[in-house]
């Protein structure tokens, strides 16, 4: 459990771009033997949907933003030899962000609990063509696919994106996630046959867990 | 400033000491009369007196004040040298003031500043999505390698047996058919038996291989005197230097303290070293092997009177399956796996290895232990 105290210093350090000082504190957690899940879900994930509520009330810079962006992503390979050491359990995932999403920390980090559970959680990146996710799809034959979305205005290009893939893959189960779900807009998704929205890690690893 | 403007005097200070813009007052023939503090600062110096065409980055060599002058509503897109040794573009203007001098303004290039940052951000997107495939391979291969760990180790595990059971009967026929074989027969039951020999050496070092890769590589630390040890690994090593008429020439330090070790695998690291230098030593010579104690480490020499190790070849000498120029004198064959085997071990107790070899005077192996090895 990160205490309130630390979550905060860790924001105003983020804020700020301090990136060593966040890396510091992120270091002190994992050799303290955090949960990954926790350290994701109660520091990573809250942080930047704080960030990402403060640029969209304007008080912080489009700038500001894209740098707590950018040093959380780079804390996330801190975790990385504990996110790929687990067992392998044999079932593979393709995340990824729809066109024009060029927030892509959300989905990397539901790859990378995939991956804690024993997972193959293939990551394709931002801003993913359907085309594309469509043709790594078939190549990979996944057991399931998930999308992300961060800003509800760019819901078009998800829905384009779900609609490949209940096209070419009718039987693939589908995820959705993402900040922009954070107050609404999930109904859209219940309009497609077998799309879940996933609304948090814990509820991701929940559903994995149970089959 | 010898020129005035027609500005209000605090908007003029602005632009002098704070505005983020570049503000230049030229002499009609281009020289700087005055720059602001923006411009000094990027370009890391005060500017003053130099010719303005020597402060942009003209490519092309097409600017023209005169006509930049001439038309001054004109934006046009100048890079100037930073201190860095970086160009930053801004968009200037040239409008004429007062005594026929030329008032320059340069505002950043937003534009251009925004596809960098979008362009970084992007790329740095995609070098974190590296690292994350390279965490990932990474893992992947340390699991191939414990994978291929197990195999060689249940592979050697296996073999290990039925190696055993053919030196065993090779030397009941070698023993129990004396007098009754041709020779060329007897030679034959020796090279059944010799090669067996070797292959269950190089069994036993793959085994110990795959134990120190698995990170299985247990000691059972107890107390135990490391002359002792010695001797016990001499009886072995005497039979080898016999064969070659080699002498071994012995000097142990009086009252060595017992210290914790794994006694097995130290004289395993004893046989190994004094085993190398026998046979690299030549005929009819001799091997000095040495022990000395100090206040908090008890230090083992072997040393030879071989060939020598080049300096090149002497960082490889502990890596698997390394070969070096230095050749055996009586054509021994080796496993290539002992020098690691032995690094891990001493190691493993905490202590060092490390060698000393010049080409044509020979070689000596040291190692040192802690007096006091805690348990890992």
């Amino acid at each position: 459990m990160i205490s309130e105290n630390l979550y905060n210093y860790y924001l105003s350090d983020l804020l700020a771009g301090k990136r060593s000082d966040c890396q510091k504190i992120v270091q002190e957690l994992l050799d303290s033997g955090i949960e990954v899940k926790d350290l994701y879900s109660q520091l990573f994930q809250r942080s930047l949907y704080r960030v990402g509520e403060l640029w969209e009330n304007n008080r912080i810079t489009v700038a500001n933003e894209h740098l707590a962006t950018s040093i959380t992503e780079s804390l996330l390979n801190l975790a990385y030899p504990a996110v790929f050491a687990t067992e392998r359990i044999g079932k593979k995932a393709v995340i990824s962000c729809s066109a024009n999403e060029f927030h892509q920390v959300g989905g990397k980090m539901v790859a990378d609990i995939l991956e804690l559970n024993g997972w193959d959680g293939h990551f394709l990146g931002a801003n993913t063509p359907p085309n594309d996710m469509a043709h790594f799809i078939q190549e990979t034959r996944p057991d399931l696919v998930g999308l992300s979305l961060s800003i509800l205005s760019n819901i078009d290009n998800l829905q384009r994106a779900i609609e490949v893939v209940r096209t070419d893959f009718p039987n693939m189960d589908l995820l959705i996630g993402g900040q922009a779900f954070r107050w609404g807009g999930f109904d859209i998704i219940k309009r497609y046959a077998g799309t879940e929205y996933i609304p948090t890690l814990d509820e991701l690893e929940k559903g994995i867990k149970a089959g | 400033m010898a020129v005035e403007l027609k500005i209000h005097s605090e908007t003029y200070a602005y632009f002098e000491e704070k505005a983020p813009v570049l503000f230049f007052i030229l002499s009609r023939e281009g020289k700087i009369v005055n720059a602001n503090r923006y411009a000094q600062d990027l370009t890391g110096r005060s500017l003053s007196g130099e010719n303005f065409r020597d402060v942009i980055v003209d490519f092309t060599g097409k600017f023209d004040l005169t006509d930049a002058v001439r038309n001054p509503s004109t934006e046009r897109l100048i890079n100037i040298g930073s201190a860095s040794g970086q160009p930053q573009s801004f968009y200037f203007t040239f409008k004429p003031v007062a005594d026929g001098c030329i008032l320059a303004f340069g505002r950043l290039d937003a534009a251009e500043l925004e596809t960098m940052r979008k362009e970084v951000l992007s790329l740095n997107q995609e070098l974190n999505n590296l690292m994350r495939e390279l965490h990932k391979k990474n893992a992947q291969l340390k699991r191939l390698n414990e994978e291929k760990n197990r195999f060689l180790g249940m592979a050697a595990h296996d073999l290990r047996k039925p190696i055993g059971l053919i030196i065993t009967y090779s030397e009941f026929l070698i023993e129990e058919t004396e007098g009754l074989l041709e020779s060329e027969h007897i030679n034959f039951l020796n090279t059944v038996n010799s090669s067996c020999t070797f292959m269950k050496r190089l069994v036993d070092d793959f085994l110990d291989v795959s134990a120190i890769e698995a990170g299985k590589f247990d000691l059972n630390l107890e107390p135990a005197a490391i002359d002792d040890v010695l001797e016990s690994s001499l009886q072995l090593n005497n039979l080898q230097a016999d064969k070659k008429g080699i002498h071994l020439h012995i000097q142990c330090d009086e009252n060595i303290p017992h210290i914790i070790m794994d006694a097995p695998k130290i004289e395993q690291a004893i046989t190994n070293l004094v085993s190398n230098a026998i046979e690299h030593t030549s005929l009819k010579s001799q091997v000095a092997v040495a022990i000395s104690c100090s206040p908090h480490f008890i230090t083992f020499s072997v040393m030879d009177q071989g060939p020598g190790i080049p300096s090149e070849d002497q960082d490889n000498l502990f890596k698997p399956f390394a070969k070096t120029s230095a050749k055996k004198t009586g054509g021994e064959k080796s496993t290539g796996l002992g020098m690691l085997i032995t690094r891990k071990i001493i190691e493993a107790h905490r202590g060092q290895i490390w060698v000393d070899s010049r080409v044509g005077e020979g070689t000596t192996v040291y190692f040192k232990l802690p007096v006091n090895v805690e348990e890992k």
